[in-house]
């Protein structure tokens, strides 16, 4: 017996169910920080926006003031959760090496970039779902368009977990990890309109709306719920989407250099 | 002529920053074999093995796992090796047998084939009583077990096993060596890197000597090792003359 009969492979089904399997696993280990967290945040903001200081804010589009802001708790908790997520396993798996165990196994980047996208979506979904469960029960938000708000969930959470993966290889150190949520996405998103709207601000800062990505995120999303938007959704969609294919493109083209991973 | 189990070529490795860890080394291993990888620190043992294995990626040169491409044919070529790494690259908040099972999952073992596996070598490299732990609450042996039974866990061809006894007390190497011996005599082939020149003695048939990057001596155990001491005679020689070779350019 010489070269061992093997059939060539095509996808790593198994491997790539196995990545999600684990991953899930590790995320389980942390179910405070990964789910309490983003849930309790959400309950702070019913009681304080919706109770106590619910008779006091005016009222937008004839939606309660923790109506309008509910669906910009709920894409800010997504967008944490998605990019903490991706950049955390990444990098942690980088740091302690154990990134290694998969190189040496027959998995292609491919099926590591989807492995790790989809606990993304999972961790998102579950954690959005939960504040939506919680807006409902305590009558703070609705829900308009259930195929709008997946989408939402779905495609948001893929662009941070790109970005988290990106931020996961890029990174030598937990100070860096953790950067881009301290420059970019709190900011972006308290500016991007969670809690106010276009109309709020004068005529001459709309653009910082226009030319904030978080926005349309916000935006598309409250439209989802309680069907108030400032964008148009179509414009909202095609724009999300291009950032999906430019950040994936991306992350392909690092992989496939083997970037971060690969000495 | 039988297609080898290793056959690496003119394999040259050049780490970012320019360091070149591996000069110019080429290298056959037989199926079936046991074989002893020897050098000093540093000399790019370890190097070869990530080329090898996929943890690094080559400079130049071509390495073919059972005549499989180990770079274009990497699916196929990896799914027939094992690494037992020199450093331990574990998650270290993971349990035993979590580890050797998502290994195997991604070497895409089906569940019930891996359950039955990781249960055997659980029982075969004595971490049952441990299973409860995480890694990081085992001992320094214990976790050399966890990394070996990684390295088996889909009962590959070629076993590549990278200073596995460094630091591990005398019973796990006595059971390490019985077990290597067993697999081996049923045709697994073995690459064994050392710096227990009497553990390589004892366990190889064929041995390579690196030294900087390159192979510095080559040969059958029995040529280098007829006599009791003459292996470490052996291996002084062919670092050590390199060495003065270097020095007196
Ligand atoms: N990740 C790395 N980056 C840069 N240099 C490295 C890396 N790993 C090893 N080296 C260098 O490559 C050389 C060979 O190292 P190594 O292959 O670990 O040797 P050995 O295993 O024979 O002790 C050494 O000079 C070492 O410092
Ligand atoms: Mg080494």
């Amino acid at each position: 017996m010489s070269v061992p009969d093997l059939k060539p492979m095509g996808v790593n089904w198994v491997g790539l169910g196995t990545i999600v399997r684990r991953d899930v696993q590790r995320m389980l280990r942390v179910p405070i920080q990964v789910f309490i967290a983003p849930w309790s945040s959400a309950l702070l903001f019913i009681f304080v926006f919706g109770y106590v200081l619910g008779g006091t804010m005016r009222t937008i589009g004839g939606h309660k003031y923790i109506e309008f802001v509910m669906p910009g708790v709920l894409m800010m908790n997504i967008i944490t959760a998605a990019f903490l997520q991706s950049s955390s396993a990444i990098y942690f798996s980088r740091f302690m090496r154990f990134v290694e165990e998969m190189l040496v196994a027959p998995l292609s980047y491919l099926e590591m970039v989807v492995g790790s996208l989809t606990t993304v979506v999972v961790r998102a979904t579950v954690t959005g779902l939960g504040i939506l469960i919680l807006g409902l029960g305590f009558c703070a938000t609705t829900i308009e368009s259930w195929p709008l708000f997946v989408f939402w969930i779905v495609a948001v959470s893929i662009i941070f977990g790109l970005a988290g993966i990106l931020v996961g290889l890029w990174s030598k150190s937990f100070e860096q990890l953790n950067m881009p949520v301290v420059f970019f996405l709190t900011p972006l998103s308290m500016l991007g309109g969670s809690f106010f709207t276009m109309k709020m601000l004068p005529d001459w800062l709309h653009w910082m709306l226009w030319a904030n990505p978080f926005f349309y995120f916000i935006n598309g999303i409250r439209g989802a719920m309680i069907g108030v938007d400032e964008a148009p959704q179509g414009l909202s969609i095609a724009l999300t989407l291009l950032m999906i294919a430019a950040l994936g493109g991306l992350v392909w083209r690092l992989f496939s250099r083997g970037y971060g991973l690969r000495e | 002529m039988a297609t080898p189990a290793l056959k690496v070529t003119n394999l040259r490795k050049v780490y970012r920053r320019g360091n070149v860890a591996v000069e110019d080394l080429s290298l056959t291993v037989e199926e079936g074999d046991f074989f002893g990888f020897l050098g000093p620190n540093g000399a790019g043992k370890s190097t070869t093995i990530h080329c090898v294995t996929g943890i690094a990626n080559p400079t130049s040169g071509t390495i073919e796992i059972f005549g499989l491409d180990a770079v274009k044919n990497y699916r196929e070529a990896r799914r027939l090796v094992g690494l037992c790494p020199q450093e331990f690259n574990v998650d270290p908040f993971a349990k035993p047998a979590d580890i050797v099972s998502w290994a195997g999952g991604y070497f895409g073992m089906g569940a019930a084939e891996l359950k039955s596996r990781v249960n055997y070598l659980m029982e075969q490299f004595e971490l049952t009583p441990h299973l409860k732990k995480t890694f990081r609450e085992l001992s320094g042996g214990l976790k050399r077990r966890v990394v070996l039974a990684r390295a088996l866990v889909h009962d590959p061809k070629l076993i590549i096993l990278d200073e596995p006894t460094a630091g591990v007390d005398v019973e796990l190497r006595r059971v390490l060596w019985n077990y290597l011996t067993e697999i081996n005599q049923d045709g697994r082939t073995i690459l064994l890197t050392s710096h227990y020149l009497e553990e390589v003695e004892r366990l190889c048939r064929d041995i390579a000597i690196v030294a900087r990057g390159r192979i510095v001596r080559q040969g059958t155990k029995d040529e280098m090792a007829g006599t009791p001491g003459s292996l470490e005679h052996a291996y002084l020689v062919a670092t050590g003359a390199e060495a003065d070779h270097v020095a007196g350019q």
